[in-house]
């Protein structure tokens, strides 16, 4: 049977999760967040055209409506103004009316210029045409009857009015009636938009909503799975030292027990045997003891409860000091060392037995992983201040053996990581070394970097922060270190 | 029969009418409303609507109108001839210097030819200046009088025997409003 599509996604999909660090993880939660904001953006932006749009709708309704409502009262106003004319004989009186539909018509001029300006359709422009010669001729018609009306001659007013102003009157709201009509066919079509603005917003919106809630659960996903494989990983890794410090305890145990048989059983004579034997029962009690302490140094550090006095100390005796340290475990793999410490170097902040430890694990990984070239390089150097950078001693050792991948570079100094290409290489070590290098190193207010390069060597550089000022006392001399063991 | 009980009705009425306009009148006397010696005086002039094509008239021809004798202009628009109320001082110059009449000898001049038949439309009275010019401007055969100072360019200034008002012996002069008349 096939797997399925997604059975075979998912380990892909693990894989990509278990490189994934907490930086990859907030990586994405940034991701999500800006694609949520971007997409809340033009959520908002539809929403705001919608309104937009509504209350052009709104308003352009309530004034298209009242400007037709003048425009209508304005023409009947012009009509009735002239008729009252016709109702007195008092001269005074019709000026008055005469003054009335002057002001009137004034008025349906105005507005028939503002609906001949706003029109835009084809249809409205013609009729904005017509409504404005209607108009004219009504008003032709009108000036007549106003001036019979003015000379006296009622009759021939009334006479006037019904075969002419009627029916240009009639004209005029027949334009007037087709200009309400075609407003509520825009209106109509306005308000059509306006749903389909709406809808369109809507449906947008709950696109984005959805789309929001799908990246949004995606990215928990992947966070929570992200953060379940590196839980697997850990207590893969944790297994794994564990079988490590198992391995790495009985290998001295042993050889303990084995030199305690031959002991107990009489096999050993003879006082330079004996003390052959004692010699091997010490360096491999010795062993163990280091192994322990670097698991306790660990856990300490892991806990915070190690804590470090930071003095001013002289690198080069400190170097020194730990040279002649580590030179039987150099000398006795067969390595040599080189050694480059730069004349006058500044005062350097840190805990004595702190680089110690830091640069004893260095030294010792250098012989584990230096190859067949056997040569190690010890160099310290002063890095003057530059670019806003403190100044800096710095304390390299460089090997050049089998080297790390760079994939593997974000990874090493990981508590109980070990690189398969060591273990394949049958190279014992619990995964401590370099995880607590660089909590050492860190917690000296100092940091540990590595360039690596496959089958050419690692340069591993302890950093620390040149000494400032009286605030920290100098340490009087360095005490005398004391080896410990390989990581 | 009834034809001539309307006319004594309308002959009653007009001279009803007439009394009022007389007793209102506070200077009915056939005297003229010269302007004093002295007195501050402005020009009286004769307006008519701007589309009338009359530029010019002669003292005859605007006492003809003014007395309603002629009835149509030579465009064929009727002529309205408008007036003010008989105690205005343009009203007594225009009766007196054009019409060569008394107040009373116009009316009864007006009822005659009404009466007659020889008057169609008997002149229209309005209260005020602009109420004068308002109707020139309204009615194409309009005519009547204003101040030179309440002329405006809705109507048209008619030409006397060829003199503008600002013309050396123009003679329709009224007495400038608010001038101390010394009365």
């Amino acid at each position: 049977m096939r797997p399925s599509r997604f059975a075979r996604l998912l380990p892909m999909m693990d894989r990509l999760l278990s490189s994934a660090s907490r930086y990859h993880a907030l990586l994405l939660l940034f991701l999500v967040c800006c694609g949520v904001a971007t997409i809340g953006a033009f959520a908002i932006r539809d929403l705001q055209t919608a309104s937009r749009e509504a209350q052009e709708v709104y308003a352009g309704s309530v004034h298209g409506l009242q400007r037709i409502g003048e425009l209508q009262y304005d023409t009947q106003e012009t009509r009735r103004a002239t008729l009252y004319a016709l109702t007195t004989s008092d001269s005074n009186l019709q000026v008055e009316y005469a003054d009335q539909t002057r002001a009137a018509d004034q008025h349906v001029k105005d507005g028939i210029a503002e609906y001949r300006r706003q029109a835009k359709q084809p249809a409205e422009i013609a009729l904005a045409g017509r409504l404005a010669r209607d108009w004219t001729n009504y008003l032709n018609v009108r000036d007549e009857i106003l001036a019979s009306i003015l000379e006296g001659s009622t009759k021939e007013a009334v006479s006037l009015d019904l075969s002419g102003g009627v029916p240009a009157f009639e004209l005029v709201r027949q334009d007037l009636n087709e200009v309400k009509r075609l407003y509520d066919a825009d209106a109509s079509q306005r308000l059509e938009n306006l749903a389909v603005s709406w809808r369109r917003a809507s449906w947008r919106l709950f696109g984005i909503l959805g789309f929001t809630f799908l990246l949004s659960g995606t990215a928990v996903w992947a966070i929570q799975r992200s953060r379940m494989l590196s839980t697997i990983q850990l207590a893969k890794l944790q297994m794994e030292f564990v079988a490590s410090v198992s391995h790495e305890l009985r290998t001295p145990l042993a050889v303990i027990s084995s030199a305690a048989d031959n002991l107990a059983d009489g096999l050993i004579a003879g006082k330079s045997t004996m003390r052959k034997y004692g010699g091997i029962l010490q360096r491999q009690s010795r062993s163990m003891s280091h192994l322990i302490d670097d698991i306790l140094l660990f856990a300490s550090t892991e806990d915070g409860t190690k804590r470090y006095i930071l003095q001013s100390l002289p690198v080069s005796a400190i170097v020194d000091s730990i040279v002649s340290v580590t030179e039987g475990v150099i000398r006795n793999s067969g390595f040599s060392l080189d050694q480059n410490i730069e004349p006058d170097l500044p005062l350097a902040i840190g805990d004595i037995s702190g680089i110690s430890q830091c640069l004893q694990n260095l030294i010792v990984n250098a012989i584990k992983y230096g190859g067949d070239d056997r040569r190690i390089s010890l160099r310290a150097f002063a890095v003057p201040s530059h670019k806003g950078l403190e100044p800096e001693v710095r304390i390299s050792v460089t090997d050049r053996g089998i080297g790390i991948d760079h994939s593997e570079l974000p990874h090493i100094f990981d508590p109980f990581y070990r690189s398969p290409r060591v273990q394949a290489a049958q190279i014992h070590g619990t995964g401590l070394g370099l995880s607590l290098s660089k909590r050492i190193a860190e917690a000296m207010g100092g940091s540990l970097s590595v360039v690596s390069e496959i089958s050419i060597g690692s340069t591993f550089t302890l950093h620390l922060n040149v000494a400032k000022g009286d605030d920290v006392e100098m340490a009087r001399e360095v005490p005398e270190l004391s080896p410990s063991s390989p990581s | 029969m009834l034809r001539s009980l309307a006319r004594i009705a309308i002959i009653l009425a007009l001279a009803a009418r007439l009394q009022a306009d007389t007793t209102r009148t506070p200077e009915a006397s056939p005297d003229p409303p010269q302007a004093q010696q002295g007195a501050q005086t402005e020009p009286l002039v004769i307006v008519v609507n701007r589309s009338n094509p009359v530029t010019d008239l002669s003292s005859s021809e605007l006492r003809t109108i003014f007395l309603g004798n002629r009835s149509h202009w030579a465009n064929g628009r009727r002529i309205t001839l408008v007036m003010r109320e008989p105690f205005e001082p343009e009203r007594k110059t225009i009766v007196h210097d054009v019409c060569e009449m008394s107040e009373d000898q116009l009316k009864t001049h007006y009822l005659h030819g009404l009466f007659t038949g020889e008057i169609l439309v008997s002149p229209k009275t309005l209260t005020t200046a602009v109420g004068v010019r308002k109707f020139i401007y309204y009615v194409p055969g309009a005519i009547g009088y204003l101040r030179m100072s309440d002329v405006d360019a809705t109507v048209k200034i008619v030409r006397i025997d060829g003199l503008v008002p600002e013309d050396k012996g123009y003679k329709l002069r009224v007495q400038s409003l608010g001038a101390n008349t010394g009365e």
